[in-house]
């Protein structure tokens, strides 16, 4: 049998006339017997309203990048916010909406000239914990190996919540006239998240299990830290954050399989990242405040105190001694290896406070100054 | 692609490791991508400049003096002898293993292999921010052939 494909054609369209033209008398019947309906007519009053039209941000090699963006008023970025709502910075504002109450509005209290571009960084070197680590290299281990491990695992996951948590209960208190620096704090929560996921994914992959809760009394100090943003920051970052990283890059060197290999040289990029907003902005506060650098100096003063007693509970130390000395036997020689790192740990820690503005090398709590005084 | 480069270092050497690396796209897959930094390294008494942009290493030039140094965010100085351990091991294993990382190798070094000329911390920590860039730049020279001068 031969088909008209032409005669087809012609009924589904015929077809298709006849359903629209019922829909829409459906509809046109639907409103005639809705007597409250109302369809207002356009007033399009809204289409004038903008400070700034004409705007064309420069497209580069690598994509249209968000600094590219603060061109004419769009790029002014006061010193003091003072809209209290959630309008974007260059927006038409709104009379009349009610304040959200945002505390952080000043740009010396969280600003750093990198925000942006950490943040276009933060989204084009992301990788995915499920599917680009090599989770089938990982093998069985020996049992006081992976037991260290495992523990290391457990107590970077508290690491990472606690930098989650820290953001979390600052970035709703920072106001939209500094976007990109909650752009790029939003993408290190996801970092930061990131990290939780990937080591409890690593402690739970061959065997193990979850060691013990770090007690944590940094992670207590920098989630209470209430004096501000910059006071915050100066904990997670350059006591915490440093001190994170110099295990990162020992967790890379020591690595059993290619999987985490892949882990640690992943977070060691993304934490280098954290701390790079941390310097630029620290030092902006520290810049841009007379008092800004003592008042830095006398809080570290607590602060080491704290971490020492933390890094003094075994927890700490000794799983990364086992992991350095290749099992329990060989832990005292990997003690050597940790004390190295804590040195390696206290030289980047003096090294970024100067960067930023701030000489702690005749304050330093002893138990740190000890590192690097040892031969 | 150059299939044959006389010697490390020279120009010609990291140009052909440059002409790799540009052309592979691993350097841009997970924990790869865009990388603004100007890296020194220092051979004995060879000195060079690789500059990288968003995604590419985009030149390769001679320094005079290690005044030039401070041009640079970081530099990278090794022996002769443990720049030819390195590139071997790359070599012989299509990249480097655990032992001759950037990071293993500037960890065991005890002042550290990459340092900043003016001692800023900020521009030597980029050494970290994109330590996996690094790496994928000199695994690159995996490809390439590579003879060494007697020192």
């Amino acid at each position: 049998m031969t088909i008209d494909k032409s005669d087809r054609s012609e009924k589904l369209e015929r077809t298709r006339r006849r359903v629209e033209n019922r829909r829409r008398d459906a509809i046109a019947k639907r409103v005639a017997e809705d007597e409250d309906l109302e369809i207002p007519s356009a007033s399009l009053e809204w289409m004038k309203r903008t400070l700034q039209w004409g705007v064309k941000a420069d497209v580069t090699e690598s994509g249209l990048k968000l600094d590219a963006l603060n061109i004419g008023i769009y790029g002014e970025i006061p010193d003091k916010w003072e809209d209290q709502s959630r309008m974007p910075r260059g927006a038409y504002p709104m009379p009349g909406v009610p304040p959200i109450g945002y505390g952080i509005r000043e740009k010396r209290d969280l600003w750093a000239d990198n925000a942006a571009d950490l943040y276009e960084e933060a989204i084009q070197r992301r990788w995915a914990p499920a599917t680009d680590i090599q989770w089938d290299s990982i093998e069985p281990l020996n049992d006081d190996v992976e037991a260290s491990v495992c523990q290391l695992c457990t107590m970077l996951c508290q690491h990472a919540n606690t930098e989650i948590e820290t953001l979390g209960s600052w970035l709703h208190q920072m106001s939209y006239g500094y976007h990109e620096v909650k752009l790029f704090l939003a993408s290190e929560m996801y970092d930061a998240a990131r990290h939780y996921e990937v080591f409890r994914k690593r402690a739970l992959s061959n065997g193990g299990g979850l060691g013990i809760e770090l007690r944590g009394d940094v992670k207590r100090m920098i989630l209470e830290s209430r004096g501000g943003w910059s006071e915050t920051a100066l904990l997670l970052y350059i006591l915490r954050g440093i001190f994170t990283l110099t295990i990162y890059r020992y967790g890379e060197m020591f690595a059993h399989n290619t999987a985490e290999r892949t882990i640690f040289a992943g977070a060691i990029q993304d934490k280098a990242r954290h701390l790079s907003y941390g310097f630029e902005h620290l030092r902006y506060a520290v810049v841009h405040q007379e008092d800004k650098a003592l008042v830095f100096k006398n809080l570290l003063g607590i602060g080491e105190r704290i971490f020492l007693r933390e890094i003094s509970q075994p927890v700490v130390l000794e799983p990364l001694a086992v992991i350095f000395g290749g099992g329990v036997e060989g832990a005292p020689e990997g003690m050597k290896t940790v004390h190295e790192m804590m040195r390696k740990f206290v030289q980047h820690y003096l090294s970024a406070l100067s960067w930023i503005g701030i000489d702690r090398s005749d304050s330093l709590a002893s138990g740190l100054s000890a590192y690097i005084s040892e031969k | 692609m150059k299939l044959t480069v006389p010697l490390f270092p020279s120009t010609e050497w990291f140009e052909a490791v440059m002409d790799v690396f540009n052309s592979d796209e691993l350097k841009t897959t997970a924990g790869g991508g865009t990388c603004d930094a100007v890296v020194g390294i220092i051979s004995g008494e060879s000195l060079f400049q690789l500059k990288f942009e968003d995604i590419e290493c985009v030149s390769v030039d001679v320094l005079e003096n290690e005044d030039q140094l401070g041009m640079t965010d970081f530099y990278i100085e090794l022996h002769p002898d443990d720049w030819k351990d390195m590139l071997e091991n790359i070599k012989e294993n299509g990249a480097a293993t655990l032992e001759y990382t950037l990071n293993t190798v500037d960890l065991e070094t005890p002042e550290g292999i990459a340092r900043s000329w003016v001692e800023d911390q900020y521009r030597q920590d980029l050494f970290f921010r994109y330590n996996q860039t690094f790496q994928y730049f000199f695994d690159a020279s995996s490809k390439v052939m590579t003879s060494f001068t007697e020192e």
